[in-house]
């Protein structure tokens, strides 16, 4: 009977874990041991166990990449969470056209990262970008990314929030039309001012659901790879490097595919670190939308 | 109290100005400026008004045909994973959806987790193993690694979607001496659209999109629409603004329609596809 079963929904669920088995979880278990070798494109490989990891966490430069992807996560995944809670309780108190403005919230969904690239190196453009020439006619401090490391981080900030707000809305935004109108009914028979309301009905209920947007954004932002690499390449001197370019830096550049591997590897087991916490907290039954 | 509401009201308004000017004023930007002659791209003041024109198109067509390949590159690519990824995770979805069991949940978990990987890792091995099966610069390399990178999500909406479907249904069908495979076809899938729609929007922008995958394995024949922008970004001091905005309008217009059109899909698969597992 259970043999039976299994002979019947193998052939519906071998695509998939075909795929995935062949593409992602293989070529990552292949990785930990290049991550345990050294080796190079027409080169035999050979073991030298942990030193790889070693050179990785020694290396100046990955310690550079690292503070900045930090620093990137930190700071634009939790702005961003910030805005797309107060566009969500802003859609949610009740606006004018609401179809159209959440199709225009969600637009930048639409966008690649190569054209919104485009879009926002010439709206900063230092010369003749709009953006930079209104911030000037304000007397405003202006953008200066194609020198000034620091600079060129925050146009990649603002970049991959302007390309992942739709995402974080939505999902708050969700989140928030599932919570009933009848808590805020009783909330003000109780005599509770708007802010008391807020505090203690809309934040504590939409605390999973931020939590979820919160962590797929950890995990999406710690591999930003493209934003960068169009807008800086990660230089200049590689001051603008992030992990995922580091990673690339190494292999495809400098072909050394040994440390590649066991940054790559960091970068995996970070990410199932976060996606350990995701999981929990989907299990723990906390999350429910009203569809 | 009216000053209140009329504050409020004013506050609320500016809002969703800032909120509007966020969102639409990069496209909008570089949709009118590939239409802008020459001088007037870099005229500052900005000029609003001006003579439109389609010169910069007809000279990216000139220029650069290879953009137009890369256009018909993305285009089969996309087609392709769309239905890859349809296929098999409307199977696997249908699957998860009417059976349970301790293998099943934990293949599941598997799946939702192994989502979280970050792609650029597979690349290193597979760089190497792509050109060892002479799939270096095709567009069945990229069909695969887009499917796969998709097929997870696919699966756990399908099974959303499929869940909401009365069992009674496939038991009926059974009855009447339909096989699993009709009973998918004929009767679970046609009231599960949503779901293969909300898939279909995630693989098709992503697809359409995509920039590290084509990177790296790509260079010529397969070379997609977004790598030939990225191509002309980076010979930056020879190209002109004018060919580069009208390339990014081509690019983006197609699929800014799409998602415009299927924004309700999009929206349920975003949070069904996250708040659900």
């Amino acid at each position: 009977m259970q043999l039976q079963r299994t002979a019947r929904i193998l052939p519906l669920l071998a695509p998939v874990h075909l795929l995935i088995l062949s593409v992602i979880v293989l070529p990552s278990l292949y990785v930990v041991w290049l991550s345990l070798n050294t080796s190079s494109f027409g080169q035999a490989p050979s073991f030298v166990g942990l030193q790889n990891y070693w050179r990785v966490l020694t290396d100046p430069a990955f310690h550079s990449a690292l503070l900045n992807t930090v620093v990137l996560v930190v700071v634009a995944v939790h702005l961003e969470l910030a805005v797309g809670l107060g566009m969500a309780l802003l859609f949610a108190s009740g606006l004018p056209f609401r179809r159209f403005l959440l199709v225009a919230v969600l637009a930048p969904y639409a966008v690649s990262e190569v054209t919104a690239v485009v879009m926002w190196r010439f709206l900063f453009d230092p010369d003749a970008g709009p953006i930079t020439l209104a911030l000037r006619a304000f007397g405003l401090p202006t953008l200066d990314w194609s020198f000034e490391p620091s600079h060129a981080m925050g146009l990649i900030g603002l970049l991959t929030i302007w390309l992942h707000l739709p995402f974080t809305f939505v999902i708050v935004y969700a989140a928030r039309l599932a919570i009933p109108g009848e808590l805020y009914e009783a909330a003000r028979i109780d005599g509770a001012t708007r802010w008391q309301a807020f505090r203690r009905v809309t934040l504590p209920l939409l605390g999973p659901a931020m939590l979820i947007a919160l962590l797929f954004r950890y995990i999406f932002a710690f591999r930003l790879f493209s934003e960068a690499w169009l807008l800086t390449k990660g230089g200049p001197a590689r001051s603008t490097e992030v992990v995922a370019i580091y990673l690339y830096q190494e292999a495809f550049s400098f072909n050394a595919f040994g440390p590649a591997a066991a940054t790559a590897w960091i970068m995996v087991l970070a990410s199932l670190l976060l996606a350990g916490a995701y999981v929990l907290l989907l299990r723990r039954g906390g999350i429910s939308h009203a569809h | 109290m009216r000053t209140e509401r009329l504050l409020i009201g004013a506050g609320k308004a500016l809002a969703v100005i800032a909120i509007l000017f966020w969102s639409l004023f990069p496209i909008l930007f570089i949709a009118m400026s590939s239409l802008k002659p020459g001088q007037d791209i870099f005229a500052v003041p900005p000029k609003w008004l001006f003579a439109p024109t389609f010169k910069h198109y007809a000279e990216l067509w000139r220029s650069w045909g290879v953009f137009f390949d890369g256009l018909l590159n993305s285009l089969l690519i996309t087609v392709g994973a769309t239905l890859l990824a349809i296929v098999a995770s409307a199977c696997a979805g249908y699957v998860y959806s009417r059976n349970s069991g301790r293998w099943l949940g934990a293949s599941l978990l598997g799946l939702i987790i192994i989502r979280l990987i970050p792609p650029i890792v597979v690349t290193l091995p597979l760089f190497p193993i792509v050109n060892a099966l002479g799939l270096s610069d095709t567009h069945l390399a990229l069909i695969l690694l887009y499917a796969t990178f998709f097929v997870s999500l696919g699966t756990v909406l399908m099974r959303t979607f499929m869940d909401q479907i009365p069992r009674e249904l496939d038991e009926a069908a059974s009855i009447d001496g339909a096989s699993r495979m009709t009973i998918l076809r004929k009767v679970i899938l046609p009231l599960a659209m949503p779901g293969v729609l909300a898939v279909a929007v995630f693989v098709i922008v992503f697809s359409w999109n995509e920039f590290l995958f084509a990177f790296i394995f790509t260079a010529t024949k397969a070379k997609t629409a977004p790598l030939v922008i990225s191509e002309m970004i980076g010979s930056i001091d020879g190209v002109d603004w004018g060919i580069l905005f009208a390339a990014a309008t081509v690019q983006l217009v197609p699929v800014l329609v799409f998602v415009v059109f299927m924004n309700r899909y999009l929206v349920a698969g975003l949070t069904a596809g996250s708040t659900k597992g």
